[in-house]
């Protein structure tokens, strides 16, 4: 599905990652943990290109992405993204926010797309809120609807940042319980977060970056309970 | 009293004259204006672009347009390029407020665009949005109406400024101030009332441009609606 090698990425002279190489299947669920700044949300922001790597390569679907040549717009289509600070568009209603992007890339109908926006608001609970505008919706419900209108798209992936750090601890909840569903449908994912307990439950593997590197990586119960490395350890001891 | 007599002496000897100067005055500050904001956009566009030349040539107006007073530059347009041009006072000052409120207006727009949190194109780019699209749909919408607030300022500031066009024979408010006074030998009772005339036309003005801010601002509807 995603495949990585190499990637390096700085800021300046800041390296922020290093020699990169990880591989994404089909229906995978990968989190993406690490201390603040070790580049996991930099990691995450290459495979959308919203960062652009200095060094290294990207397949998406065995397709060489290639920054110059490729239609970036074309594969971020198929790479759906959700914020830490949902960035939904403050002017237009919850639909709006869902139905811009197949209306106006995709070209879809629009009586189509309000009826794919009324079924993915239905799946994320929210069927009521179709006319309410995003300043009128708790943090919780803004997720929610950031996700389905990343959904709209139909990606392939999802991309995660941090998606419940902004949120009140009350409404974290709701917000992983539709990314459980999301899982289990077999949407491929890659999620950075501080939820160790959905890490655990949901994720198929999970990743430590430190310093740029991937240090460790396996299945959550390995590395929950017998992190290797040392820093995974100490990152694990202050975070549980 | 003999102020208050004077002002209506004022108003029912000059009412009429006052009212058509008034309607030169607001026809003036339209007109330019309107190119005003065509000049706004285009150079913010070019402040906004990645093309250093665009950034720089915006630069250059900028910087020229803003050291430099509006008097020189309505004097300049009306009798410096007379030999070159002979653009009758109307159009010439109607230009000259235009190419001057025009570069405060670019900065306007310039920092509303900005000011949109990064955000918002992210989000629009992470959903397959071009930018050009994005800033069509996204951005603009929401910098638009940020820019609202301190655009009627500078309108108001530009209709002020219109004045100015009375040194070069535009009979605006002004001017026939100037005419009025100059045969009545009363400027403060003749100055109070030309006040008066623009303070009108100014209160006018900034209840419309509060009608349309508030009328723009979806995202804090006053009812819910629920469907």
């Amino acid at each position: 599905m995603i495949e990585i090698h190499n990637l390096s990425k700085s800021f300046g002279k800041l390296e922020v990652l290093k020699n990169i190489d990880l591989h994404i299947n089909e229906k995978e669920v990968v989190v993406l943990i690490g201390a603040s700044g070790s580049g996991k949300s930099t990691l995450l922001r290459c495979l959308n290109f919203l960062e652009v790597a200095q060094g290294g390569e990207i397949f998406i679907n065995a397709e060489k992405i290639d920054i110059a040549k490729t239609d970036l717009n074309k594969v971020r289509e198929k790479v759906g993204m959700v914020f830490q600070h949902f960035n939904l568009f403050p002017h237009k209603t919850v639909l709006e926010n869902i139905i811009e992007a197949p209306v106006f890339v995709k070209k879809k109908a629009k009586s189509e797309a309000i009826a794919k926006a009324k079924e993915l608001l239905q799946k994320v609970g929210l069927k009521d809120k179709a006319n309410y505008y995003p300043e009128q919706l708790s943090g919780g419900q803004k997720q929610r609807v950031a996700i389905a209108r990343a959904l709209a798209m139909e990606p392939k992936v999802m991309l995660f940042d941090e998606p419940t750090s902004a949120l009140d601890p009350e409404l974290v909840g709701e917000v992983l319980q539709v990314m459980k569903d999301l899982a289990s449908e077999g949407m491929t994912m890659v999620i950075v977060t501080h939820e160790m307990g959905f890490a655990k439950e949901v994720a198929d593997r999970v990743i430590m970056l430190a310093d740029g590197h991937i240090i460790e990586e396996g299945h959550p119960n390995d590395i929950f309970a017998q992190p290797k490395h040392e820093r995974t350890q100490r990152f694990l001891n202050q975070i549980l | 009293m003999v102020f208050l007599q004077n002002i209506a002496d004022i108003f029912s000897e000059h009412g009429v004259a006052f009212l058509k100067a008034s309607w030169m005055t607001i026809s003036i500050t339209a007109i330019s204006l309107l190119f005003a904001m065509i000049i706004g956009l285009i150079f913010a566009s070019f402040k906004i672009s990645s093309n250093r030349i665009l950034n720089w040539i915006a630069d250059i107006y900028i910087g020229i347009i803003r050291g430099t007073p509006l008097i020189v530059q309505i004097m300049f347009l009306y009798y410096g390029l007379a030999n070159i041009i002979n653009l009758d006072s109307f159009t010439a000052g109607a230009l000259a407020l235009g190419v001057h409120t025009g570069a405060y207006i670019a900065e306007i727009f310039r920092g509303s665009v900005q000011s949109i949190d990064r955000g918002q194109m992210e989000a629009a780019r992470s959903l397959g949005m071009s930018s050009s699209l994005a800033m069509r749909r996204i951005i603009f919408p929401q910098a638009f109406k940020r820019s609202i607030p301190p655009l009627a300022n500078q309108f108001i500031i530009g209709l002020k400024d219109s004045s100015l066009v009375a040194y070069i024979s535009v009979t605006d408010l002004y001017n026939t101030a100037l005419g009025v006074q100059g045969e009545n030998y009363m400027p403060f009772e003749t100055y109070f009332v030309v006040g008066i005339y623009y303070l009108v036309i100014v209160l006018i003005f900034t209840w419309i441009a509060k009608r349309m801010e508030q009328k723009m601002d979806v995202s804090r509807p006053k009812e819910v609606s629920v469907a």
